[in-house]
């Protein structure tokens, strides 16, 4: 690919119209800081899109940076021109994006501790219920008989929506934290417990008879050839358990916690500072965002074998 | 004695007025070194006989002895090549080679597992595909990972069902002429035996040393059919010689008329 194909996109011509917005025009609001971070932050953008789109190899993936970017930057401007330039909406409802950032970053520590309470929740939550599910999906989805029954039953608990368990486990559960985890646990044991076992199900015979052909024993049967044979309904499973973790538990932390990204947001709109909520807000989306990626890339490392 | 002796095999399939019976007092012998076709129309029961043979399928009455031992399941002295899904989609050509000599060969490392795998892929010219998945694989080449694997398990008995079934025309007489060249390249006493299930008159007559033929519903030997010509077979010069032609016929109307038959039973049937 040219310079000119890699450099000369829309993603670079809008940050140099949104940056020129941001310089140029004034602010009807009052605010010094303002400019400046949105400056400092459309610039973090632009080096981020720039590494991205020198270092792509192929022109899909110098696309994808080329039109986030310009995503980006049209929101920023949209966003600025209606705030801090016109001041088209109420401006403690609709903070300016500079003010949203300036905050942000004097907030870091607070913003950073929330981060890693939530996570912290969330990874153990996670893990406890895919250690716990994935062997006992395994071993259930491969005894045929107990497997139905058990398919059954975890179809059952799987249905309930693991929100119905806050307040029961909060009461039930000495501190919020151990609370959370039991939540996430829930949130994450079933959908993985229920898309192992359907994924053994289904695994091809011809496979498993090509296996049995060949002598193997039962723990090589069910680490190597039943459990690879399931990543891909493992993957469907934890993907699900992923998501319904981070809505509950942002939602949790909305109702009883004093620490997390969700207690975060709750409690700055309660005391009305809506320049803290849409942070925190933004800060739950990146978060979110960068674990989704991650553990996608994960899965198409994981599935790399699969026919694409 | 017979390398396998098939003892008055029955099987059926089904619960009580469902039940169809898949094969019907079947009974033959196999040498020591011998290559086997087993042909017949689908639906003869010609696979279900295999998955006897490889002890994935028990029998509702009868036996089969391998060196006059009945089996009770599979066992090491056997190796199979299925038609397709026999290879592990998430190893590549050689983890999958290597992963059959270690369930053969327990007390090989890790290491030795792949060292011989990565010779015998070499041996049916696959080097440089090692790392390769199957869903980067041709049909035909994930086949010969497929024999490259059940080869790997240095048994005694090779059992084969439709291996190039789903391969094109020109690939199959490939592999054929392959799977011959490997089996008539070994010494006399080490000849693997082989049962190699097919619906295809050519192959069957081409690889084997007799020719099973078998008539539908129920599963039963129509007739055996020793095959006269010399090894190594010429597939041009054996096209054109009129004895190989009249046995092609002979076998031909054999299969062709207990297709007839059942299809007026499934006509009857219906």
């Amino acid at each position: 690919m040219s310079l000119k194909q890699r450099f000369l996109t829309s993603a670079n011509l809008l940050f140099l119209v949104v940056l020129a917005i941001n310089l140029i025009l004034p602010d009807t609001i009052e605010d010094d800081a303002c400019p400046l971070f949105l400056t400092g932050f459309l610039v973090i953008v632009e080096l981020l899109v720039l590494v991205g789109c020198g270092l792509a190899k192929t022109p899909k993936t110098l696309h994808v940076f080329n039109d986030v970017g310009s995503f980006v930057y049209a929101i920023c401007g949209a966003w600025t021109l209606c705030t801090a330039k016109f001041a088209l909406m109420n401006q403690s409802l609709f903070p300016a994006p500079g003010t949203v950032f300036a905050q942000l970053v004097a907030d870091w520590d607070k913003v950073l501790v929330n981060i890693g309470s939530s996570s912290g929740i969330i990874v153990e939550g996670f893990l406890l219920g895919a250690v716990i599910a994935i062997p006992l999906g395994l071993l259930l989805g491969w005894n045929l008989r107990v497997g139905y029954a058990a398919s059954r039953v975890s179809s059952f608990f799987a249905a309930i929506p693991p929100i119905v368990y806050i307040p029961y486990a909060i009461a039930l559960l000495p501190t919020f934290r151990s609370a959370s985890v039991f939540v996430i646990f829930m949130a994450s044991f079933w959908p993985i417990l229920v898309n192992v076992m359907s994924g053994v199900l289904n695994v091809d015979k011809g496979i498993i008879d090509s296996a049995k052909s060949m002598n193997v024993s039962t723990p090589t049967m069910l680490a190597k050839v039943i459990f690879p044979a399931t990543l891909p309904q493992l993957f469907i499973g934890c993907n699900l358990a992923l998501c319904f973790s981070f809505i509950l538990l942002t939602s949790a932390e909305m109702i009883g916690a004093n620490a997390g990204m969700g207690y975060y947001v709750k409690n700055y709109s309660d005391l009305g500072d809506y320049t803290r909520t849409v942070g925190g807000i933004l800060v739950i989306g990146v978060v979110i965002s960068i674990v989704t990626y991650a553990f996608n890339r994960l899965e198409a490392y994981c599935l790399r074998w699969r026919k694409r | 004695m017979s390398k396998i002796e098939v003892r008055d095999l029955t099987v059926e399939y089904g619960e009580k007025q469902e039940r169809t019976l898949a094969l019907s007092q079947v009974s033959f012998d196999v040498a020591s070194g011998e290559f086997v076709t087993i042909i017949g129309s689908s639906g003869c029961g010609k696979s279900t006989l295999l998955s006897v043979l490889e002890g994935l399928h028990e029998p509702s009455s009868g036996e089969v002895l391998i060196d006059g031992v009945p089996i009770t399941g599979p066992g090491p002295e056997r190796a199979v090549v299925f038609q397709q899904y026999s290879l592990f989609p998430w190893q590549t050509a050689l983890e999958n080679v290597a992963f059959g000599i270690k369930q053969y060969h327990r007390e090989l490392s890790k290491k030795e597992c792949r060292t011989q795998a990565k010779a015998i892929l070499s041996k049916v010219g696959l080097s440089g595909f090692e790392n390769k998945y199957p869903s980067q694989l041709s049909g035909g080449m994930q086949q010969r990972v497929a024999i490259a694997r059940a080869l790997a398990a240095d048994s005694e008995i090779l059992l084969m069902d439709e291996p190039f079934g789903a391969i094109d025309a020109k690939n199959r007489t490939l592999l054929q002429e392959f799977l011959l060249d490997i089996w008539e390249g070994e010494p006399a006493d080490e000849k693997k035996t082989v049962v190699f299930v097919t619906h295809d008159i050519d192959e069957a007559i081409y690889l084997a040393d007799r020719v099973i033929l078998m008539s539908s519903h129920p599963g039963q030997i129509y007739e055996e059919y020793k095959v006269p010509f010399a090894r190594p077979r010429n597939r041009r010069e054996l096209n054109s010689d009129p004895e190989y032609v009249k046995f092609r016929a002979n076998l031909y109307d054999a299969l062709y008329n207990k297709a007839i038959d059942a299809q007026d039973l499934t006509k009857a049937a219906l």
